[in-house]
């Protein structure tokens, strides 16, 4: 099972653990980088909501969006200007900050100012990719393909591994089940933790449809708390979802970000489900019921 | 059948040399381990790490009764580490051992093949059918 401890954070920012009995972490942010004003407006709420319950996290927006169902989409605000503002929010907040990359030419820009890279799911398995990720020396947070199983992530913890990566977060963002849909298989966290490295539930991108709405996705956020508190139940060390103040009009995945006024009410509750799961585990124990597996 | 030179031989005598033992490192998948078993045709596969040091054996028959116990898809199955379903501390002898004991040894446990380990590292493996033709031989 997972024994390794992600550390994530660099310079004057907080540092993050995530693995073994370390408190859950959350990950989140708006989806996009859509200004400046909105990012720090944000960053400023999310950071409240985290203070109060008491919870490490992660600022995560990203500069440009590869990966949008139709060409006029909202695409970002592009590298530079991106990752200005995320390196501005670092020093405003001292929070690390996430943001993930498309292009392996842009893999040292973002690792110069995020304390975390993250590997797109579509881009789970690209090489080049990986290996960019890799050497920008910031750990990686790594989601799992929506036509990946979970242990074939594998083959992309070891080409990270064989890149010099020994930092990395698994994340489950739902697997394809048919066509404009996904589906939530649990087995994933247990599978992907006997990798060594902590795992992460993307809670805002399971309940998505992909692309079910024509030219862009759809998706049922009605089902996020309880995707969240049976992943917390089922051994996550990381809680991953985009969140925004206004889901109607945000410039990207408008039908799957929380809406900020509920975090507190999803958070909350998966604080509590880690916490009774720790407490389980140590009255327990482990959750080896068939040690020949 | 039994002569004073056979009485005399040690494992060092008709064991395989490391170069003609299948070895694979603790990180292969089952999928390359089994290939390697395939390829040597000698039903075991020892796995090592980078100091020659042996973490582990696995045999034709500990797949097959892994195969009845685990259940999962054979890709999942294929991507574990070979380590994981090995046996980890497996019987083992020593080049300067006397050939017979060696043999009454496999006899006592039922197994065809034993590790050579000197130093703390594997020489070679000791195999039945060779072992006993040379018995026969000498």
């Amino acid at each position: 099972m997972a024994n390794r401890i992600v550390e994530v954070g660099y310079g004057n920012v907080n540092r993050v653990k995530i693995g073994g009995n370390q408190s859950l972490a959350f990950i989140g942010g708006p989806c996009a980088i859509e200004s400046r004003d909105h990012a720090f407006m944000m960053a400023d709420e999310v950071q409240k909501i985290c203070d109060k319950l008491n919870i490490p996290w992660i600022y995560k927006s990203c500069y440009d969006k590869d990966c949008r169902s139709a060409p006029d989409s909202y695409h970002g605000l592009g590298v530079d200007d991106g990752l200005r503002i995320l390196a501005d929010i670092r020093d405003a907040f001292g929070v690390p900050v996430v943001s993930d990359f498309s292009d392996p030419a842009w893999a040292n820009a973002t690792g110069e100012v995020c304390d975390f890279v993250q590997v797109p799911a579509y881009l789970c398995r690209q090489t080049s990719i990986l290996k960019a990720a890799a050497k920008t020396g910031r750990p990686v947070h790594l989601k799992k393909g929506q036509f990946m199983s979970p242990w074939n992530m594998k083959n992309s913890v070891r080409k990270l591994e064989a890149a010099g990566c020994h930092q990395i977060l698994l994340a489950d963002r739902g697997t394809f089940f048919g066509y404009n849909m996904l589906v939530n298989d649990f087995t994933c966290f247990p599978i992907m933790a006997r990798t060594g490295y902590p795992v992460c539930f993307d809670a805002t991108h399971s309940i998505q449809l992909p692309t079910s709405m024509g030219n862009i996705s759809g998706g049922q956020r009605e089902f996020i708390p309880h995707l969240v508190r049976a992943a917390a139940a089922c051994g996550i060390n990381a809680l991953f979802m985009e969140v925004h103040n206004d889901p109607d009009n945000a410039m990207s995945d408008a039908n799957t970000v929380l809406n900020l006024k509920y975090l507190e009410h999803v958070l909350g509750q998966a604080k509590a489900t880690h916490e009774l799961r720790l407490e389980m585990l140590d009255k327990f124990g482990e959750d080896n019921v068939h040690p020949e597996q | 059948m039994s002569t004073q030179n056979n009485k005399k031989m040690l494992v060092s005598d008709v064991m395989l040399g490391v170069d003609r033992v299948p070895v694979i490192k603790e990180k292969t998948i089952l999928k390359e381990a089994l290939e390697e078993m395939g390829r040597t045709r000698l039903g075991i596969v020892c796995i090592v790490n980078d100091n020659n040091q042996l973490l582990g054996i696995l045999t034709d028959g500990d797949i097959r009764r892994k195969l009845l116990k685990v259940q999962k898809p054979f890709s999942a199955f294929f991507v574990d580490d070979a380590l994981d379903h090995s046996i980890r501390s497996p019987v083992v002898v020593s080049p300067g051992d006397m050939l017979r004991h060696a043999i009454e040894l496999m006899e006592q446990k039922q197994i065809w093949d034993l590790p050579v380990i000197e130093n703390d590292t594997l020489v070679g493996l000791l195999h039945l059918h060779p072992a006993v033709q040379a018995l026969l031989e000498g």
